[in-house]
């Protein structure tokens, strides 16, 4: 495997910065859903450091359930929208509040889709917090309750997103210079 | 939602001794696949937490995949044998040496399971880490090759482990008092 120093271009957003971040997030979320119950949906793979350091913030009682999706098509942009269900939730959310965890929201594509599907499992409430918002690249409206950060329109890894499955485990969040990156993901 | 301190018996690990442990564990494991192609799978939901953490602390080139397992029959806990995939791995394992991260090693049944399942796909190399290893349940013997901590044979919560799923996000392990435990309606 590569070493990520040959091809990072930037720290985007470094260890301490995610943390408080994270932090404040949890926080927020608590203080919103006072006195009531949250039932946590990761969305695999790429929310799950952030839905494990987000939850150790949650004074409030929640429980945690998780997705995996894939898109139909070739390639992540070549996507047709549809998105394929490949682990379901084991909970039935009808009458619950129930808070997707998600590392990115780029198109909004996948989102747009997943919210639309679980809407009709009738939740109490549906709400969405991302750790990075990629909003330039926004094809579909898709509203995003709690965002931690910002993020350019640029190939981004590390804290839970990966290049290839690797480079998950890196405490920051980095750009990648495409260029330099021997196998293009 | 019971709050936790009206039946918690006693913690059983604090939040320290177990990221120590965690930082140790991390550390081994690094040098152990220092030449390998290393693989890291965690079923779900209970390994998150720790995989999260450990996966921190290893330094070598790393990939990360995701299983669900549940039991056919009743009750997840009375596991009597067959073990029905609701996730498979999106990684072929063949060559690759894989490390199964589990929060905690009770019958055995389920993971002996796994590991028979995953054996036939041929990886290179097949190991064990898991957090929490209560030897004296043990049915059906299982290898371990990263313990975290061997416990007593109690019925313990937090740090990604549910009761009634919930509680998952304490920093610490506890034991349950179950004669104060009210169980949620």
């Amino acid at each position: 495997m590569q070493d990520y120093r040959e091809f990072i271009d930037e720290v985007l957003v470094d260890e301490k910065t995610i943390a408080n971040r994270v932090a404040e997030l949890g926080e927020q979320i608590s203080h919103d859903y006072a006195d009531q119950e949250l039932l946590v949906v990761c969305l695999l793979r790429g929310g799950l450091t952030f839905t494990a350091d987000l939850t150790r913030h949650f004074t409030i009682p929640h429980t945690l359930d998780c997705m995996s999706l894939s898109s139909y098509g070739v390639g992540n942009y070549a996507s047709s929208g549809n998105v394929r269900v490949n682990l379901d939730l084991m909970t039935n959310i009808e009458g619950l509040n129930v808070l997707l965890v998600e590392d990115i929201v780029d198109s909004g594509r996948t989102l747009a889709h997943v919210l639309q599907m679980l809407k009709t499992r009738e939740p109490k409430s549906l709400k969405v917090c991302v750790l990075l918002d990629k909003k330039y690249r926004r094809e579909v409206p898709v509203e995003v309750d709690y965002v931690g950060f910002d993020v350019p329109d640029r190939y981004v890894f590390g804290y839970g997103i990966d290049v290839d499955e690797h480079y998950r485990h890196l405490p920051f969040i980095a750009s990648a210079d495409m260029k330099k990156l021997k196998k293009a993901p | 939602m019971q709050d936790y301190h009206n039946f918690i018996a006693e913690i059983l690990i604090d939040e320290q001794s177990i990221q120590t442990r965690i930082k140790e564990l991390g550390e081994e494991i690094s040098r152990d696949y220092k030449t390998k192609n290393l693989l890291l799978i965690c079923i779900l939901r209970g390994g998150i937490v720790f995989l999260v953490d450990l996966m921190r602390h290893i330094t070598v080139p790393t990939q990360l995949d995701f299983m669900a397992v549940s039991s056919y029959g009743a009750g997840a806990r009375q596991s009597g044998g067959s073990v029905r995939l609701s996730l498979d791995l999106k990684t072929d394992i063949r060559n690759k040496d894989v490390l199964l991260v589990e929060d905690i090693v009770d019958s055995g049944n389920t993971i002996a399971y796994v590991l028979e399942f995953l054996q036939t796909r041929q990886p290179r190399s097949l190991k064990v880490c898991t957090l929490l290893d209560k030897e004296e349940r043990r049915e059906t013997p299982v290898p371990i090759h990263y313990r975290g901590f061997s416990i007593p044979n109690k019925f313990v919560f937090g740090y990604g482990l549910d009761l009634d799923e919930y509680y998952r996000n304490l920093p610490f392990i506890a034991v349950v008092d179950l004669k104060k435990y009210q169980p949620p309606a």
